[in-house]
């Protein structure tokens, strides 16, 4: 069937902000399902208030909009532009909710849009448990015996004929949220009553436990003429109990008969057919008991998903794709596989390698418990690694999740209480077992974990080479190494050589990778590909790309600090160098991107981002020319590795970046430029940080060097808090890895600078001002851009300090700075000589691509040449061109029930969005539409505020008594409030008892705080107060600006006026 | 288990470990893209005289079940992987190495496969022989002198010796129904157990008969259908029963499978053709001419019926996706019926089970 000619215009819904479970995989399907909508060529919008993603960027959509996912910004898109059909499988359950509530509110048929991909009762079939599991039944097959509740009531009821552990399951919700399992009849209602809180239509299902089971996914797409294939089947590795996304699996199914596989092959199909998915592609889950054979249905999701982007990168088919060409009307024997060029999509890939994803949990950000792992995700991120064997390519993926672990190795610590639980460790902690005592623990441990016999042997196997190398390195052994996946670096530790010393052995015995491509039909019909993983020990075939070629580094699995945004601009900066006529080597391990379609590079690997194998690449490629500064700190950690392996790192020197990085030499630089940083010194031991502190006066920051996302960051108030400090962070502070210890600048206004140079001229792309307090980190803190309460003379000495850096380090390519002012002084905090997660937003705000400008200023021209500067100036400035643009960053605390989610130097945002507007108060109103954050409209507010404040509140408590708020405040506040003729309601602060300003949040009779930082004695209950706030979801601001904005924004929002603006570029 | 080596007839040479009956040994090296179903492919008599490749390199990992075997005993000269799983297997699960061992096959593990599988794709399909070390001058004369495909009779060896009614096929597999409402002949060149199967699923009586049946073994013995199954090697070899098959058609329903496909194309006046490397696989679209729809389907041949030389009446009814070539013919006027691949699957997917149906339908 061709396409179809009775729609001509497709708006396509993205996702919105990166949260757990919802992740940058979006992107990709968005991404690619708008590429191949507008090579057939229908007019194509996109709305994604995501800033950060691919897929908003000017030139991908004929229309984006980067406004919230709400209905009534929806509905004025629809009289604005007029699209006739809505795409609603791309942007994940948060697009799939969202068309629903269209054609509920019966939005979609006032416009008279169609919708396409998964049709209304679709979705609901499969999204819909009751009517599910009936469906299933119907077919045959077998769902795990359940039951629906609405109440605690009906709760009480199931536990009777179930019996424990019990799974508990909110209807309609991402990612599994608000699912939990219970062990024994206490825990029971408490969770049931969370999960019926967090399904939006209050149903919970309850069912038996099959945790142990084996556990599969079944990547399936069918057409509108029946056609149905199978994609992908993945095997998870970590048995049922575990979220599959927290899972390590493999694809395809390792241990799976061709009986048992095209069982569950046949019961996909006619899941698809039953539920009616007949244009794209989805998921179906199994669990199998491995004692009786019997199979059960756990759920289909009718969209693309994380698995789909898994199983296209496992695979090298584009399940987005040919699904955005399916929803129009083709058939899968009509759409072309782009991998061989030549066979049709209506085939099952066949694979000669394996594909093992490993998860990226942020243990140090979100410690977990032991038992932590469940029908939740709670991981941030995953990597991928190909391989020709399991012990291949499970090594290599470890390494590329970049856990600090080398492979497979033993771990520390409590073995026997962590191969008991859920938790991230577990195959680790099998592994040390085994290793320890031999193939006769495999049968034990496959009773206690689950694990199946079959990936124990291949641990077991792995420990033989452990045992084989600790006895000494041959060139023989160093193969066999090599080909299980094995790094340098490992086998260096494991037989008492160096790493230099293994290298050197490799090189004499000519021990180097092989190229391998990924065809889809394993080496049946000649594929020009461009998509390669590497191996050892076999035919290499390829044929070098030469010096001519670049590498661009990726930045690797998702985690807090470094996703999304990185990704984009190593996909910016490689399809800016493919326009320059330059071929592109893409490197990445993280399976959910953009970089890593085979469409993106000219050659893509998926290897683990390692000194070693980036180096083995750039030999094999014959290519020298490096891009490490668009990854993040991934690439920027192993440049100077790469430099000694021959590598030419494209713009700024090493050199120059280690001067910004090493904190000793930054402060010289500071101060050799005449430009002023907060008082720092360096703390080597416990005693020594004490004494640094009390010599610059406290409050103090306190971090380690080298790191991304404040890991470990902290702000001591005194000497008390540094004992948290040590107790807690775990870090091991020495002369080898000192602690930084600055001065604290609390209460200063806080900017975020991006600037592009060619060493010569400074392009600054715009600058953010935080909204929120000092201390806050500043991916968590709202930002605006242009900044909005800031003097000129401040704006000017940034400008004039950035381009004294940028002189004195020759920058070439992009540069992030952080500034503070406080009491009318700048100071600057840090220099990233790199790409940092502003970039994006900045560029869109502006309608400049600065990826593109910086690799343009690589290729030669300077920034006159480009136009972004003037000619006989040194330095210009971007400004936003949509008026306000407000960033606002979106957490996922409602993952971490027991994690405190509070901010502070640490960043523990996992996304973010933006708001745009012609005024501030529309811009923030939006930004915290599409993050999530309800402003109410009217209710009771509280206000909290300093000494400092007291002054700077009062306008802004004004306005909220006359938009209709009943104000409560806090003693101080409430008398100074009165003094200028504004009466609120008296409220207990957290230490003076009970009702306090927590127990009223708590119990939701607030539905605003306004707080600001009482000081450091303070602290604990302004934490309290944000604390119960988040948990609440009830709006808080910790500086009167963001008051102010909130205030701005509450007005602008009851005007109900929705504004959409199409994103442009600056001519 | 022994150091080896494969070499082919171009003296490419691949070195593994070898388990099993390493005399050296000898056949035509194919490769199969099926990620699941190794037992079900070594024990398809189709293979009978072939050493066949597996593209997934990680085989074994589910030991082997007695309801997978396609045939009584191991069809395949050699299977030549990558690694061979040795770990633990559920209960009542033989593993591989074993099967291979105790049914005197061979297995040829650490092999470069997708090497080995590209070689065969731009080289063509060629003999092969495997042998242990210090053999290797004896294996290279045996290797030259070795016949080609072509000229091999694998068949005799494949199919059944005498008239069989209603074989049992063992564990796993149903018994012949005791009503039948279909009775049909079958001329058996290899034919794999799920073809019966798959008549017996559908009420009919089975009568095997030897390669060297004639008209008369079938015509005017109460059959409703003759059914010319799977097997190994060239169909042109096959010249004496294809005069056989010609006095049948008209006379009685004649169906085909594979080989029996190729047969019915040349008894009908068509030819075919040995083909670059076949098609080997479990993810082979095929598209329905008729209906216009596409399924997947599991594949093993060399050969393939030549469209232009299709006479008159001789309709294509189903048509390989990639490479357009026919997987399905119909003769509507002499009821007459085939398909290239295996609508039994196993392994395999289930897409097509509805040919069988097909076939008894129109008799």
């Amino acid at each position: 069937m061709p396409a179809r000619t009775d729609i001509h215009h497709i708006l396509v819904i993205g996702s919105g902000p990166i949260v757990i479970g919802q992740a940058c995989e979006f992107d990709y399907s968005g991404n690619q399902a708008v590429r191949a909508l507008k090579e057939e060529g229908y007019e194509v919008s996109l709305i994604n208030p995501n800033p950060a993603t691919v897929m908003t960027t000017p030139g991908i959509a004929d229309h984006i909009f980067l406004e919230p996912l709400k209905c009534e910004y929806i509905e004025k898109i629809f009289q604005q532009v007029a699209p006739d059909a809505i795409l609603s499988t791309m942007g994940g359950q948060s697009a799939l909710n969202l068309t629903m509530e269209l054609d509920r509110k019966g939005i979609l048929s006032k416009y008279g849009v169609k919708v396409i991909g998964a049709s209304a009762q679709a979705i609901n079939r499969a999204e819909d448990r009751g009517e599910f599991k009936r469906l299933v039944s119907e077919l045959g097959l077998e769902s795990a015996r359940s039951m629906i509740v609405h109440s605690l009531e009906e709760a009480e009821k199931v536990k009777e004929s179930l019996p424990f552990p019990l799974i508990i399951r909110p209807s309609f919700t991402l990612g599994g949220m608000g699912g939990s399992i219970a062990e024994c009849e206490e825990d029971y209602l408490p969770l049931v009553e969370r999960a019926l809180d967090e399904s939006p239509v209050h149903e919970v299902l309850i069912e038996e436990s099959l945790i142990g089971w084996k556990e599969f996914e079944m990547e399936v797409m069918r057409d509108s003429r029946d056609n149905a294939i199978i994609v992908c089947s993945i095997e998870n590795i970590d048995p049922m109990g575990v979220h599959t996304g927290d899972s390590i699996t493999i694809a395809p199914s390792q241990t799976l008969s061709d009986r048992d596989y095209q069982r569950m092959r046949d019961a996909s199909i006619n899941i698809l057919r039953a539920v009616g998915v007949d244009c794209g592609g989805s998921n179906v889950q199994f669990a199998l008991d491995p004692k009786t054979d019997r199979m059960i249905v756990i759920e289909m999701n009718p969209r693309v998903s994380r698995s789909s982007a898994l199983a296209s990168k496992a695979t090298g088919f584009p399940i987005a794709r040919c699904s955005a060409k399916l929803a129009v009307g083709y058939t899968l024997d009509e759409v072309v596989n782009e991998i061989t060029g030549q066979s049709v999509s209506c085939f099952e890939p066949a694979l000669d390698y394996v594909a093992v994803k490993v998860p990226r949990f942020e243990l140090e950000k979100f410690p977990l418990p032991v038992s932590a792992l469940g029908t939740q995700m709670r991981s941030v991120g995953e990597a991928l690694a190909l391989g020709r064997t399991c012990g291949e390519a499970l090594n290599k993926a470890l390494r590329s999740a970049e856990r600090k672990i080398e492979g497979l190795q033993e771990m520390k610590g409590d073995v026997e209480t962590i191969l008991r639980a859920a938790h991230p460790l577990r195959l680790e902690a099998a592994y040390t077992v085994i290793k320890q005592e031999g193939e006769g623990a495999i049968k034990r441990i496959h009773e206690i974990t689950g694990f199946d016999p079959y990936f124990l042997y291949v641990l077991y196997e792995q420990s033989l080479l452990d045992r084989e190398l600790e006895k000494g390195l041959t060139p023989e052994l160093l193969k066999r190494a090599k080909e299980n996946g094995m790094s340098d670096k490992r086998i260096a530790l494991l037989s008492g050589v160096s790493a230099d010393e293994v290298k050197a052995m490799r090189d004499s015995d000519d021990v180097h990778i092989a190229v391998h491509c990924v065809d889809t039909c394993a080496g049946e019909t000649r594929a020009v590909t461009p998509y390669c993983y590497t191996t050892y020990g076999e035919a290499d075939e390829t044929e070098p790309l030469g010096e001519d070629a670049v590498i661009i580094l990726a930045s690797g699995p998702n985690r807090i600090g470094q996703g999304l945004e990185f990704d984009t601009c190593c996909t910016l900066s490689s399809l800016a160098y493919r326009k320059q006529g330059r071929k592109t080597i893409m490197i990445n391990s993280n399976p959910e991107t953009v970089s890593t379609d085979f469409n993106t590079s000219d050659r893509l690997y998926i290897s683990p981002l390692t000194a070693e194998e980036v180096a083995e690449i750039m030999r094999k490629e014959k290519c020298s020319r490096v891009v490490v500064q668009l990854g993040g700190q991934t690439p920027l950690n192993m440049a100077a590795d790469l430099e000694k392996a021959g590598a030419h790192i494209v713009g700024t020197s090493l050199r120059s970046i280690d001067r910004t990085e090493d904190r000793g030499e930054f402060s010289a630089l500071v101060k050799e430029l005449g430009l002023r940083q907060p008082e720092n010194r360096m703390g080597t031991s416990e005693d020594d940080v004490v004494k640094k502190a009390e010599e610059i006066g406290f409050p103090v920051l306190l971090r380690p060097s080298f790191v991304l996302g404040g890991r470990s960051m902290f702000i001591a108030y005194d000497t008390d808090g540094l004992k948290e400090f040590f107790a807690t962070s775990g870090l091991d502070i020495s002369p080898e890895s000192p602690v930084l210890v600055d001065q604290f600048l609390e209460d200063a206004f806080e900017y975020d600078l991006d600037a592009l140079s060619d060493g010569e001229h400074v392009y600054i792309g715009g600058i953010l001002q935080h909204i929120e307090a000092a201390g806050i980190h500043s991916g968590d803190s709202a930002a605006v851009f242009p900044p909005y309460k800031c003097r000129p003379e401040i704006i000017t000495e940034m400008k004039e300090w950035t381009l004294k850096l940028a002189r004195e380090l020759k920058v070439r390519g992009l540069m992030n700075i952080q500034f503070a002012e406080k009491d009318g002084k700048l100071y600057i905090i840090e220099v990233n000589p790199r790409a940092s997660r502003t970039v994006p937003f900045i560029s869109k705000s502006s309608g400049v691509n600065l990826i593109e400008a910086a690799v343009n200023v690589w290729e030669g021209m300077d920034l006159i040449e480009q136009g972004l500067v003037r000619k006989g100036e040194s330095i210009a400035e971007g400004r936003c061109i949509v008026g306000w643009a407000i960033k606002e960053a979106v957490f996922s605390f409602d993952r971490f029930v027991n994690v405190d989610p509070q901010l502070g130097p640490e960043m523990r945002s996992t996304g973010e969005v933006v708001g745009i507007g012609t005024t501030f108060g529309e811009a923030y109103a939006k930004s915290q539409a599409a993050s999530g954050n309800l402003l109410p409209e009217k209710g009771r507010v509280v206000i909290s505020v300093n000494r400092k404040d007291r002054k700077t509140i009062v306008p802004i408590a004004r306005k909220l008594e006359e938009l209709g708020f009943e104000l409560y405040a806090t003693k101080g506040t409430a008398r100074d409030l009165f003094a200028e003729g504004i009466l609120t309601n008296v409220v207990l602060k957290v230490r003076d008892g009970h009702p306090n300003i927590v127990d009223m949040i708590r119990h939701h009779k607030i539905d605003l705080v306004i707080n600001t930082p009482m000081g450091f004695h303070s602290r604990r209950s302004d934490d309290d107060i944000r604390t119960e706030a988040m948990r609440n979801k009830i709006p808080y601001t910790t500086t009167t600006s963001a008051a102010n904005a909130a205030t701005l924004a509450i007005e602008f929002s009851k005007n109900r006026e929705y504004i959409v603006r199409e994103l442009r570029v600056r001519k | 288990m022994q150091k080896a080596y494969l070499r082919l007839k171009d003296k490419t040479t691949f070195e593994g470990i070898a388990y099993g009956c390493i005399s050296p040994v000898a056949g035509e090296v194919v490769f199969n893209t099926s990620m699941t179903g190794y037992p079900e492919i070594l024990s398809d008599p189709s293979y009978n005289g072939q050493m066949v490749v597996m593209t997934y390199p990680l085989i074994g990992n589910y030991g082997v079940d007695e309801a997978e075997h396609e045939s009584s005993g191991i069809s395949a000269a050699a299977l030549i992987v990558k690694k061979l799983y040795k770990g633990p297997l559920p209960e009542g699960k033989r593993s591989l190495e074993e099967y291979i061992t105790s049914n005197g096959a061979v297995l040829i593990e650490g092999i470069d496969t997708r090497a080995l599988t590209i070689h065969i794709r731009e080289n063509g399909s060629q003999n092969g022989i495997i042998y242990t070390e210090g053999h290797e001058a004896e294996a290279i004369e045996m290797l030259e002198s070795f016949p080609l495909i072509t000229e091999r009779d694998l068949i005799t060896e494949a199919a059944v010796k005498e008239k069989t009614v209603n074989p049992d096929l063992g564990t796993g597999f149903i018994k012949a129904p005791q009503n039948a409402k279909y009775n049909i002949a079958i001329a058996d060149y290899g034919i794999k157990y799920s073809i019966i199967e798959d008549f017996y699923k559908r009420g009919c009586r089975v009568t095997l008969l030897p390669p060297t049946w004639t008209s008369e073994d079938v015509l005017g013995k109460g059959f409703d259908m003759l059914f010319l199954s799977n097997g190994p090697g060239d169909p042109a070899y096959l010249q004496d029963t294809v005069k056989e098959i010609r006095k049948c058609i008209g006379m009685i329903p004649v169906r085909g499978i594979c080989l029996g496909h190729q047969l019915i194309t040349i008894a009908l006046g068509g030819k075919t053709v040995k083909m670059e490397f076949g098609h080997h696989g479990g993810n082979q679209p095929v598209l329905d001419v008729f209906t216009g729809k596409t399924f997947v389907t599991s594949q093993n041949h060399g050969f393939m019926s030549d469209e232009a030389s299709l006479p008159e009446g001789v309709e294509v009814w189903l048509r390989n996706a990639n490479d357009q070539s026919v997987e399905g013919l119909v003769q509507r006027k002499l009821n007459v019926m085939s398909v290239q691949f295996h609508p039994e699957a196993s392994p395999g997917p289930h897409d097509r089970k509805d040919i069988f149906d097909i076939f008894l339908k129109e008799l």
